[in-house]
């Protein structure tokens, strides 16, 4: 839907009134189009500050932060928009596409497969699948990719205001793999995740780019991206030392989703942890939400007392958090430091495996 | 009663680094009585953090942990205590510098005697 300068005087008006009027998403997006990303970006800052929670404000911050080649604050838009409402679809394929572009497996196919439960028709997410299909089975052929930089950041490419495209290189074809390339598959996805105005967007596609991750990690499967980290390699022991003494019951890390990435429940099974985190997890949205509201600042974490049991629960990265359970009557200000610590340690893992 | 709720709110909001103190009806969210410092809403105050306390007391119910007694929110700026008080929850928001183990104390200590 092409927007008229009425519209766009309209609204500005509107905003410049009250500052805390909606209408500054919509001049917002406006301002997008026109490519004027800054004043769009601080016009969604100035909303998010009066409306926190705002999810369609935290996806086009996104798209914005995307615009502006600044992937992993795209990505963390994306996860306050998943906070918000976990079935967004723009989020979990945006946030699916990044893990894609860092080649970060696992997390990909979580959020992508999520997305396409919502949309399964979308085409965009179903070759994002196939090519992730593609390299995990040559990961798991045990072909892995460059180590190094030596390539482009594959967001980086000209699109248009209001799209980002990858297409991956065409000179290594899918059925011969270069050694040297694992990703390089001749699939091509086109990423446009502001469907409402997608009328008024170009087409725009990027030239092909080299494959290569970010910031030239050179990380390139799961299983390899744990060296040198000292996390070793079961994730249900992730957290086994702390709880070998004292009166820790349980330790769990889980994603934004509440499924369970690492730690158990000391005697239980995994079916116990599971419920646990996904259970507790549920809480967490309702935490970031009152401390937003209120005017706290950042949540960082929250102690629950209940008949029996102490718990605490705590934001490590990229939606994820790590719960900890203890024997009633432990000392909170001992929980509150071992939370500490089990952030620690879920981050480092966070970072070998994600 | 009403003289009792005020006298808790007001000997809770006494404590140094104390920003204020609500006594909440935990299915309505809405206050009944309240001490707070200027700038502390305590419509939102009370809404929030009773919806908090329900979201959070069937989490620890559901997960097989029991009743919940104390909700503690950390936060850069600041802390925000949620105790169990019957039909009711008493809430607490204290600055991030305040005596916390103190708080705790006098909230659970004044959650017992509104239940």
């Amino acid at each position: 839907m092409k927007n008229t300068a009425a519209d766009i005087q309209r609204w500005s008006e509107e905003v410049a009134r009250d500052p805390r009027s909606l209408a500054f998403l919509p001049l917002a997006r406006a301002y997008r189009r026109q490519g004027l990303r800054d004043a769009a970006m601080q016009l969604c800052l100035r909303g998010l500050q009066a409306y926190p929670s705002h999810a369609e404000a935290h996806g086009l911050l996104a798209m914005l932060y995307l615009d502006a080649g600044d992937h992993e604050r795209a990505a963390d838009e994306w996860s306050m928009v998943l906070r918000v409402d976990a079935d967004n679809f723009d989020a979990l394929r945006g946030i699916g596409f990044c893990y894609l572009e860092q080649d970060r497996l696992s997390r990909a196919r979580q959020s992508l497969e999520r997305a396409a439960l919502i949309r399964p028709s979308d085409p965009t997410v179903q070759e994002a699948l196939r090519v992730l299909g593609t390299r995990q089975d040559l990961v798991a052929g045990g072909i892995s990719g460059p180590a190094t930089a030596g390539a482009d950041d594959p967001w980086s490419g000209e699109a248009g205001p209001f799209s980002a495209a990858h297409v991956p290189s065409p000179t290594a074809p899918e059925a011969q793999p270069a050694a040297d390339d694992t990703r390089g598959s001749g699939m091509t996805f086109t990423f446009e995740p502001v469907p409402e105005d997608s009328a008024a967007e170009p087409d725009a596609v990027p030239p092909a780019e080299p494959e290569q991750a970010p910031g030239g990690t050179g990380r390139t499967d799961d299983a390899s991206a744990q060296h040198g980290t000292g996390v070793t390699g079961d994730p249900t022991r992730l957290f086994d030392e702390m709880m070998r003494d004292g009166p820790l019951l349980g330790a769990l890390m889980v994603d934004a989703h509440g499924l369970v990435l690492a730690g158990r429940l000391a005697g239980g099974n995994a079916g116990d942890a599971e419920l646990v985190g996904a259970v507790l997890c549920s809480a967490v949205d309702e935490a970031v939400r009152t401390v937003q509201h209120l005017g706290l600042g950042a949540w960082e974490g929250m102690l629950v007392e209940t008949d029996e049991a102490l718990l605490h629960i705590a934001p490590v990265a990229e939606g994820a958090a790590v719960v900890l359970a203890a024997r009633l009557r432990t000392p909170p200000g001992w929980l509150l430091r071992l939370a500490s610590q089990a952030a620690d340690r879920a981050a480092a893992w966070v970072e070998a495996y994600a | 009663m009403s003289e009792t709720f005020g006298a808790v709110v007001e000997q809770l909001s006494r404590i140094p680094g104390v920003r204020g103190a609500v006594i909440a009806e935990k299915d309505a969210g809405v206050a009944v009585v309240q001490e707070l410092a200027e700038g502390v809403n305590g419509n939102a105050l009370a809404a929030l953090a009773a919806s908090l306390f329900r979201r959070t007391a069937h989490a620890g119910r559901a997960s097989g942990f029991g009743a919940v007694s104390l909700v503690q929110l950390e936060a850069a700026g600041g802390h925000l205590l949620a105790v169990e008080a019957g039909e009711l929850v008493l809430v607490v928001v204290a600055e991030q510098g305040a005596q916390l183990g103190l708080i705790r104390l006098e909230a659970a200590r004044a959650g017992k005697s509104l239940a």
